[in-house]
């Protein structure tokens, strides 16, 4: 059978932007193919691991795990969107300034979700860090940093 | 993932419309977090999808009806019963269930009515609304009907809806003042893996004396179901949790575990046996 490929419209890191996908297209497969964006891959395929952590209309999904269709008319922000030219996010900085990374491949998704973390509590406690990011796994083990980076970062958007 | 039709109807009606009662690679989607990945694995090749996520109103809503009833609409993200003060307040058991289930973006797309008509047993809600007394209300072309929550479950990854049928909304009648839940949980391969066991128990108890008690388990066996032994054996009983062991042990007793790479037969058994004691210790104290 031959794909009916569907035109859809959508905001991506505040652009207005268009695009043809099948519908058995995953999220992750257009923002690469289509818009060349890498920063959300595919590693476990199964939702498990947040690499392809992408923001639907503010609310974090597995973009592996959610249809491209399904981003039509959709607020979409990617890794990519967070910083201001070469002005990283504040979450971006403590990341570095903590070295909450060691190969980088899990970054960016934790990164987004540290993000959505600290919208909803600018002052988390280690147990709800923790218990928020059980979803993302980083295989090089570096989460005493990005526990680290998690602190900074709250520390930093307080003051702002 | 093979290629297949997606339809985006505007209403419920038109929705139920577009499904086959006789085509099983004909199915609804909404979240699709638990379909995409028995697509990836080439375990469902659909030929057309009914993505409802354009659909509004009550199946959105969560809401406490005159009666004290929660009601929960089947598009309603886990995230929103995670989250829901109106679920806190009725229903805390699911609060607490939906805070260790899968994960924050999982919750974020997943919806109930998807969770529910999966039949996938290794869910977590479905033995705690099975514990609680819920109903489901499926809407088909020969209008809506209430399945229990305890037959809605008829097999593995298996329901009592019909092809053409949907999920409207899921019902937790009113607790009463003596009653309390609790669901939990034994994951054997990490802590955030599916659940090898899971076990609900809600119970009604006045002093100190355990009235009645419904308890279902999952995970373990083929479908989430009713512990009838282990319910008589806990009727009438001391809150104090030395006398949970003969309920347990009832409990032991009356599952058909599958084995899996989760655990022989014998050791779901054996963490039946331990974790209907520990969610009567749960329920009964909270």
């Amino acid at each position: 059978m031959s794909p009916q490929l569907r035109h859809i419209s959508f905001t991506l890191n505040g652009n207005s932007v268009t695009a043809e996908v099948a519908p058995h297209h995953t999220l992750v497969e257009m923002l690469q193919e289509q818009f060349h964006l890498y920063g959300a891959r595919e590693s476990c395929g199964q939702g498990l691991c947040g690499c392809c952590t992408v923001i639907v209309n503010g609310r974090s999904v597995s973009g592996c795990l959610y249809l491209a269709a399904f981003a039509d008319q959709a607020n979409i922000v990617t890794v990519e969107g967070l910083a201001k030219g070469e002005q990283l996010d504040p979450v971006q900085e403590a990341f570095v300034s903590c070295s909450g990374f060691q190969c980088g491949f899990c970054t960016s998704g934790f990164i987004l979700m540290v993000n959505q973390l600290l919208e909803k509590n600018a002052n988390p406690t280690e147990d709800e860090i923790r218990h928020y990011l059980s979803g993302n796994l980083c295989r090089c083990a570096t989460y005493p940093d990005i526990i680290s980076a998690v602190h900074a970062a709250a520390t930093t958007l307080r003051k702002e | 993932m093979i290629p297949f039709d997606l339809q985006e109807p505007a209403s419920l009606a038109e929705a139920i419309a577009l499904l086959d009662p006789d085509d099983p690679s004909v199915r609804p989607v909404a979240g699709g977090t638990a379909l995409m990945l028995m697509m990836k694995a080439g375990l469902f090749q659909p030929t057309r999808l009914i993505s409802l996520r354009r659909l509004e109103g009550d199946l959105r809503r969560v809401h406490v009806d005159e009666h004290g009833d929660l009601h929960l609409g089947a598009l309603v993200p886990l995230s929103k019963l995670e989250l829901s003060p109106l679920v806190a307040e009725h229903a805390p058991a699911v609060s607490e269930t939906c805070r260790t289930l899968s994960n924050v973006r999982v919750r974020n797309v997943a919806t109930l009515g998807g969770h529910v008509a999966h039949g996938d047993p290794h869910m977590d809600l479905p033995p705690l609304l099975i514990a609680l007394g819920a109903r489901a209300r499926a809407v088909g072309p020969r209008g809506e009907r209430w399945i229990d929550a305890a037959d809605l479950f008829v097999g593995y990854y298996q329901t009592a809806l019909e092809r053409d049928e949907l999920l409207a909304e899921i019902v937790i009648p009113a607790p009463s003042p003596d009653s309390s839940a609790a669901y939990v949980k034994f994951t054997a391969l990490s802590a955030d893996d599916w659940p090898a066991v899971g076990v609900a128990a809600a119970v009604r108890r006045r002093e100190g004396v355990i009235l009645d008690a419904v308890l279902a388990v999952s995970a373990a066996t083929e479908k989430p179901i009713r512990l009838a032994a282990a319910e008589a054996a806990i009727r009438g009983k001391s809150t104090s949790s030395g006398s949970f062991d003969e309920a347990a042990e009832a409990a032991a007793h009356e599952v058909e575990p599958l084995a899996d790479i989760r655990g022989s037969t014998a050791y779901k058994r054996e963490m039946v046996r331990v974790h209907v004691r520990r969610a009567l210790i749960k329920a009964s104290h909270s």
